[in-house]
């Protein structure tokens, strides 16, 4: 049996270990993150089961949850975790070849941090060691889209550092009032303290923590930082902002309002939300005619997605949005994968300097189609899974008002074909430029790539065995009750 | 073999033909054949079989799977004919493009995602197959990679994703109500639910099923498709793949809902049926102008498509057994015909090298016998000529129209028919007839793989011309396992209450007109061969390079018509998406760049949430 | 004890933290920006103490015989602050460190100028 604190501890460990590594060899830094990533792979492999059936709680520090800080490793948070091993370990190998400026040992390093704070959000069970958690991913993620320390980048990196902040600062007020509230910080405690009170003094620190956390998981209104942060970092990292931070943001926000809040009257209200972040990040995508800008507004429209689903609150819709969050995932790590490469060889973002890409980096063009074929919910890929669950479960509830969301949310994804539909036409039938450049990618890109791809194909055929697991992921996330029953005895 | 088999090996065959490609595009060629040969022939095997059954395959906790009756095989046979044909046909069409790899493994995944629709046996499975076969279209549109295919694909692709959301809501909800995707399970449950709730079910999933099936007002992305796919797929498009859209509804309007409920279904004169009817009839005489005013061969094939396809839809929803049948054996007519034509242009293009353009081309005759008496056919067959099969099935819609006592309707067929004849000719003599532009003089003839499938299909409407009743028995079967009764048949024709077709006797009174006026022809006939140039030119010696026939064909008509013929509602459409596109455009500029403003949502947000709660407390 | 008087800490928390917002709204500057956010930040570390504080208390060592537990500060807010301020001191720095290199690349820090990247 491995504790679920190893899941953190050791890519911890040889994130500190990557400064001593590189003082031996600096290209041997770039090997630390999968070697982290393989190991939370195979770790999440040997946990799972267990968690599925009964979640862990780990005492750290052997204090009893309420004083002591406690990790919760229940089917979401294990499942979570090996989501963000595996889109880890795709990114990590494919920076291996892509990222040669700069200081790459701190690249690694911060890149490692980054996994280490989504692992750790993900699993823990206190409030402020989450905002801890989150800090840790939200620097690191700042300072990784600066990276390069080009004009655009770091452009990107301060307005993502100045919105990032003032949403943790709210995060924190709110952290700080619930604990003068109730004098508990753990997440179990709380659940059971907030049950008994209500009103007006708990919906402040709610609005609060929803509007801090709502930054990083690109809620609508709070989501200006996306487009930029995403398109102007390096490709590894916008796929990894896509395909893991904004879901762990997303994590969060669900986890504050479903289990410690448990505020179901809200969810009326995120369902709408959902539906606007669906059409205005798929608007404004629509009409963009940088790639990689364009991958981030489709971010938001996915994520506007996942949220919805999340909200419609039925045991179908949250397993349903957390399958949409998974495809969302590896669908997107796969596009900005293939895209990063595509622009590297072509020297531009534009959508226009992709034209005929299919004949000069075949591979890198079949795994981008693959990705934009899933996103946008078609056979025999994973969105296509995802998408039948979320329509399906929403019907299943019912209602004029949902079902008129869920229009509004179908008309996003349409837009969304459209456009992504319109890159892959670009890539596959446009006439090559005069004079492009091309060349294959590399292999260290090849192989995440296809890995990704060929897990988009394997779950779009087979979802049944990941949708029993996300619906016990689902109840995870909705039964307070089990969730307070676990922590405390 | 069994159907399950048929399928795998269509899928998988498709993979394979892929891989070997890379191989050796010999042993690919040789593969696509025989893999379409060997699907068509072992689903005609299948005739009469009739059976229902689980796939041993799984999707989301629903068990896919495949039924087989006499209109699902109908269906299948055409399908799987037409794709061999197009297969065959595209050996040399094709030959020295690049990317034929990607083009006969898009063209053989078609095929089998096309069987998989018209044979799935629950709503879950023809949802998959519907939407594999919606975007790998999209990728054989766009192959030919000008700027009107990409943009010709798009416009596809998102008129048959906007289809295909509502569909799939209607399928969800349905699968949400009554727990089963599966077809004559649905069908029993059906009819105990309320109407409103039925209603809900049949417009979203018409929605989709019109879109596909092109009809008016959602026809606009057929032309561009068709004109701009590669010839031997547009005749997959326009035979069949469209016709899924029919089968659609068939399955949808007499397999699920079934008369009884269909009846049920009307408020006064607006009833389902009626508007299903109207929209045909629209969209015959529409297209009928609409193609009148192309000058681009595949383009007046493509309008003629959405015509037939209104005439099928026209007939099928009298809901009597007659009108079915007659919705059903144009189906099938119009599926050799159009593929016929569409082959025709094809080898045309092919060696004309890639002319289109109808004011360029003319008197082809000489030049491309087989091509020509392919177009003959196919031209005859489209008007329904007697002795083509166009014609019995053009016969059974006008009487039944005529006999459930619809006047208008029956109008709108019969000016649907004239503007045909007018289209048809042009279609006829623009490429064939006239005078051979010089640079077209030394054409060659049509190669023998592209000639195969032209002869076939040609021997086919006169077969089934002359012999209608072959056809028309199984045509018939469809209708017995759409809940209607059989129909009176010979091997010459149909018997109705009403009256009686019999192809002997119209065989007869041609053979006796033909004859008298080659009597008469023989017996007074005083005519002299005259040079075109000396009765046109009177004495001017005009060279014959300046004489035209095929510019401004029908220019007087078309100035006539032209203000009526614009397309209103593929403007309606195209205008909507810009529209979005102004409005997305313009929304986007709330991300001003500056990080102040950013800011300020942030705390907008978070001041309209607390004012919110303050107001009205919604929340906790 | 007046309402004033009990709650003066959590005003002036409060008032930090609105201070630092306005700083940040209205100040082009990203150096005066990144001082609102560091202002805003000593708000909500101040709201943290003064979660725990009670007045006259003393300080929360068990071992010492005459203790009150009554008696003694919260412990936990503390420990709480010097975490946040340890974060909050990483986020001044590396904005700094980014305000620099900006200014390299755009020789101005007006963020009203540096707006390329938008729409």
């Amino acid at each position: 049996m491995v504790s679920p604190v190893l899941l953190i501890a050791v890519p911890l460990g040889l994130a500190f270990l990557i400064p001593l590594v590189g003082m031996a060899s600096r290209r041997a830094t770039g090997l630390m993150p999968i070697l982290a990533c393989l190991f939370n792979l195979v770790a999440v492999v040997l946990i799972l089961p267990a968690a599925l059936s009964d979640a862990i709680v780990v005492r750290i520090g052997g204090f009893a949850p309420p004083f002591g800080i406690n990790l919760y490793a229940g089917p979401l948070g294990v499942l979570f975790a090996g989501l963000i091993a595996l889109a880890g370990l795709a990114v990590s190998i494919y920076a291996l070849g892509y990222i040669r400026r700069g200081s790459i040992r701190r690249y690694h390093l911060l890149y490692l941090l980054l996994l280490v704070g989504a692992n750790g959000v993900v699993l823990t069970g206190d409030v402020f060691n989450l905002f801890v958690f989150f800090e840790i991913l939200c620097i690191s993620s700042y300072a990784l889209v600066g990276y390069f320390g080009d004009r655009g980048g770091l452009e990107a990196a301060s307005k993502y550092l100045v919105q990032g902040a003032v949403g943790s600062g709210l995060l924190l007020l709110g952290i700080g009032i619930l604990y003068g509230m109730f004098g508990t910080l753990n997440m179990a405690d709380l659940a059971a303290r907030i049950g008994s009170s209500g009103g007006m003094s708990v919906f402040v620190p709610l609005a609060l923590i929803v509007s801090g956390l709502g930054v990083e998981a690109a809620i609508f209104p709070l989501n200006a930082w996306l487009p930029d942060a995403h398109s102007s970092a390096p490709s590894p990292i916008s796929a990894i902002l896509s395909g893991i931070a904004i879901e762990v943001g997303l994590y969060a926000v669900a986890r504050m309002v479903m289990t410690v809040f448990g505020a179901e009257s809200m969810m009326a209200f995120l369902m709408f939300l959902g539906a606007a972040t669906v059409l205005a990040g798929e608007m404004c995508a629509f009409a963009q005619r940088d790639v990689k800008r364009m991958l981030a507004y489709s971010s938001i429209g996915q994520v506007g997605l996942v949220l919805f689903a999340l909200s419609v609150f039925s045991p179908g819709s949250v397993a349903g949005g957390l399958f949409q969050l998974l495809s969302h995932t590896l669908g997107k790590g796969l596009l900005f994968l293939a895209a990063g490469y595509m622009i590297y060889r072509s020297g531009s973002r534009r959508i226009s300097s992709l034209n005929g890409m299919a004949s000069r980096m075949p591979i890198t063009s079949l795994v981008f189609a693959v990705g934009a074929l899933s996103l946008i919910g078609l056979p025999p890929f994973a969105g296509f899974a995802s998408k039948l669950m979320i329509v399906g479960s929403v019907l299943a509830r019912g209602g004029t008002m949902l079902t008129l969301l869920l229009g509004a949310v179908l008309v996003g994804t349409l837009i969304e074909g459209a456009y992504l539909f319109g890159v892959v036409q670009a890539i596959y039938f446009r006439k090559t430029p005069a004079g492009a450049e091309g060349g294959r990618a590399p292999v260290s890109a090849v192989v995440p790539m296809l890995l990704l791809a060929a897990l988009i194909v394997v779950v779009g055929v087979w979802p049944g065995p990941v949708a029993e697991a996300l619906r016990a992921a689902a109840s995870d996330l909705m039964d307070r009750t089990a969730y307070m029953g676990g922590v405390l005895p | 073999m069994t159907l399950e088999m048929v399928l795998l090996a269509g899928f998988g065959g498709a993979l394979l033909t892929w891989l070997l490609g890379k191989v050796s595009a010999r042993l690919r060629n040789g593969l696509a054949v025989l893999l379409a040969l060997g699907m068509f022939v072992a689903v005609c095997l299948m005739h009469g079989q009739s059976f229902q059954r689980l796939l041993p395959l799984g999707f989301m906790g629903l068990r896919l799977s495949v039924r087989m009756n006499m209109l699902s095989w109908l269906f299948a046979v055409l399908i799987l004919g037409t794709g061999l044909l197009s297969v065959i046909f595209s050996l040399r069409y094709m030959r020295g493009r690049s990317r034929l790899d990607y083009y006969y493994f898009t063209l053989l995944l078609i095929n089998a995602a096309m069987l998989g629709t018209v044979v799935a046996g629950d709503l879950l499975t023809f949802f998959i197959c519907w939407e594999l076969v919606s975007w790998s279209t999209v990728l054989l549109i766009s192959l030919k990679g000008t700027g009107r295919a990409i943009s010709a694909g798009l416009k596809y692709m998102v008129m048959a994703l906007a289809g295909s959301l509502a569909m799939l809501v209607a399928i969800l909800s349905l699968h949400a109500r009554f727990d089963t995707l599966t077809i004559p399970r649905l069908a029993e449950l059906l009819g105990a639910a309320p109407l409103g709730y039925v209603l809900f079910v049949t417009v979203l999933m018409s929605a989709g099923f019109l879109v596909i099936n092109a009809l008016w007002p959602f026809h606009g992305w057929l032309p561009d498709a068709h004109a701009e796919a590669f010839s031997p797929f547009s005749s997959v498009l326009s035979g069949v793949l469209v016709r899924k859209g029919l089968y659609g509804l068939y399955l949808l309007v007499y397999v699920l809902l079934g008369t009884g409920l269909l009846q049920r279904l009307a408020w006064g004169a607006l009833s389902y049926l009626n508007v299903m009817a109207w929209i045909g009839a629209i969209t015959v005489v529409f297209a009928a102008f609409r193609a009148l005013v192309q000058d681009d061969s595949k383009r007046i094939l493509a309008w003629s498509t959405v015509g037939q396809g209104g005439y099928m839809v026209l007939a099928s929803s009298l809901a009597t057994e007659l009108g079915v049948a007659g919705g059903v054996f144009h189906f099938l007519n119009y599926c050799l015909l159009s593929a016929l034509l569409f082959f025709v242009a094809g080898a045309v293009e092919h060696r004309t090298g890639g002319t289109r353009d109808l004011n360029a081309l003319g008197g082809l005759m000489r030049r491309m016998p087989v091509a020509f008496t392919g177009a003959m056919a196919g031209v005859m067959g489209v008007i329904g000529v007697p002795l083509t099969n166009g014609f019995v099935s053009k016969w059974i819609i006008y009487k039944s129209l005529l006999s459930e006592g619809r006047p208008f309707l029956a109008f709108a067929a019969f000016l649907g028919t004239w503007g045909t004849i007018l289209y048809g000719y042009k279609f006829l003599h623009n490429i064939f007839l006239g005078r051979l532009p010089d640079r077209f003089a030394e054409v060659r003839r049509v190669p023998f793989t592209m000639a195969l499938p032209i002869l076939v299909l040609t021997a086919l409407v006169l077969v089934f011309g002359v012999l209608p009743g072959i056809p028309l028995s199984a045509v018939s079967a469809a209708g017995v396992s759409m809940g209607f009764g059989s129909l009176g048949l010979s091997v010459w024709g149909i018997t109705t209450d009403t009256g009686t077709l019999n192809v002997v006797n119209l065989l007869a009174a041609i053979v006796a007109g033909v004859f008298a006026v080659w009597a008469l022809w023989r017996g007074l006939g005083r005519s002299v061969r005259v040079d075109q140039d000396d009765s046109y030119a009177a004495g001017m010696a005009v060279p014959r390079q300046r004489y035209n026939f095929t510019a401004d064909f029908y220019g007087p008509l078309r100035r006539i018509i032209g203000p009526w013929a614009g397309d209103a509602a593929d403007a309606l459409l195209v205008g909507l998406a810009r529209r979005t596109a102004l409005v997305s455009d313009a929304f986007r500029k709330l991300y001003t760049g500056y990080v102040g403003s950013y800011v300020l949502y942030i705390l907008l947000f978070l001041a309209a949430l607390i004012f919110v709660q303050i107001t009205w407390s919604p929340w906790l | 004890m007046s309402f004033l008087e009990s709650n003066v800490y959590y005003m002036g928390a409060l008032g930090l933290v609105l201070v630092g917002l306005l700083v940040i709204l209205v100040r082009h500057n990203l150096i005066k920006m990144i001082i609102g956010l560091s202002i805003m930040d000593t708000g909500v570390n101040l709201f943290l103490v003064a979660v725990g504080y009670s007045r006259g208390g003393t300080a929360p060592i068990f071992s010492r015989a005459a203790s009150d537990p009554a008696a003694m500060v919260d412990p936990v807010p503390q420990a709480l602050v010097l975490t946040a301020i340890v974060i909050g001191v990483a986020v001044l720095a590396l904005a700094l460190a980014m305000a620099v290199r900006l200014h390299g690349h755009h020789g101005t820090l007006d963020m009203r100028k540096i707006r390329e990247l938008r729409w």
